[in-house]
């Protein structure tokens, strides 16, 4: 068995009730915390409310965390939620209205052949498992990506992915040609869709993985 | 200004762009209301189990530098290559996580941060009646 990392150590104290070892939690992630909120709320004292409710919020849910979760991760989640919660009571952020499946929309953009909830096999952990599966090829094609120094390559993606960007967009930010970016995203893609092929994942699931460009 | 696209939808959700972009689809979302169905078809999709890469990637932070080397680039000693891409990660894609982690990371190293004692008495105070019971 693998021995256990600080973190996991913490929350074991944690969860044998040591007041110390909460103590030392709170110092070691408060700043971190404290910084993400205030960058939204643009005060202090209601990012320190918010940072409270983070807290109390991570013991509420301590029985269900998973230690094999990066710790500070699960905490920055937490504190998105409270924050999304504290903006909508300020009026800030707007409510989202609740919508039909959209596939009984006309015209609603749905991505790829998703099919209706019914037909997802979905319980909690084969979720996890699938996610974690999708989450072990990306984590390779990143470390490949950087191993390699092709850091261009890790660029192009996290601005497509992680902020949304369109193809034109990326293209200008990186001062590259709309071509390269489309190339780029044609190869993430295809070794992804391989990635759900070997894993024999339900392809329903990912289906921005077979978009057609 | 550009359109605003579905996985930046996805990425608001997740309370994951930066404060700036957060704000400009907060001002779009209250004046369209098509971009406000289509938030909540993105919304329905997601509930019904569909994955987007963008979520995962944000969710596992599979591009985030861990703490430590965070504070190796405050320090100077990255590789020039990886220390660009660092900066790229903070200020081009606007990661707010790494942001906070190395606003604390400067605010510790520069002892700015008088009150933090006394905030953190706070917090624990108001917070250890509700550990588990040893």
């Amino acid at each position: 068995m693998a021995p256990l990392s600080t973190d996991q150590l913490l929350i074991q104290r944690i969860r044998a009730g040591q007041a110390d070892a909460w103590e030392e939690f709170i110092a070691r992630f408060e700043g971190r915390l404290l910084a993400f909120v205030e960058s939204r709320t643009g005060n202090r004292a209601s990012a320190e409310d918010v940072v409270q409710e983070t807290f109390l919020g991570f013991l509420t849910s301590l029985p269900h965390y998973d230690d094999r979760q990066r710790l500070e991760s699960f905490l920055f989640s937490i504190a998105a939620h409270k924050l999304t919660d504290y903006l909508r009571r300020q009026g800030r952020r707007p409510a989202v209205p609740l919508a039909p499946w959209p596939e009984s929309q006309s015209g609603a953009d749905v991505p790829g052949k998703a099919r209706a909830p019914s037909s997802i096999a979905r319980s909690g952990e084969r979720r996890q498992w699938q996610e974690a599966a999708l989450a072990h090829a990306l984590a390779e094609i990143i470390a490949g990506w950087k191993n390699r120094g092709q850091w261009h390559k890790l660029a192009c993606a996290e601005l497509l992915f992680v902020r949304g960007m369109t193809n034109k967009e990326v293209a200008r930010r990186l001062n590259i040609s709309e071509q390269a970016v489309a190339s780029q995203k044609f190869e993430c893609l295809a070794r992804l869709r391989a990635a759900v092929r070997q894993q024999d994942l339900p392809q329903e699931l990912f289906p921005e993985l077979y978009e057609t460009p | 200004m550009s359109a605003i696209t579905r996985r930046e939808l996805e990425a608001y959700l997740d309370e994951a762009l930066p404060a700036e972009e957060m704000a400009r689809i907060e001002k779009a979302l209250r004046s369209d209301p098509a971009l406000s169905a289509e938030l909540a078809a993105v919304l329905a999709c997601r509930d019904a189990g569909v994955l987007s890469i963008g979520a995962i990637w944000r969710r596992h932070r599979l591009s985030c530098p861990t703490r430590q080397q965070w504070a190796e680039y405050l320090l100077g000693t990255l590789p020039e290559d990886a220390a660009a891409y660092f900066r790229f990660h903070l200020e081009t894609v606007g990661c707010r996580y790494c942001q906070a982690n190395l606003t604390d990371l400067q605010r510790q190293h520069s002892q700015a941060d008088a009150a933090a004692a006394q905030r953190r008495r706070k917090y624990f105070q108001s917070s250890v009646g509700r550990l588990p019971k040893s």
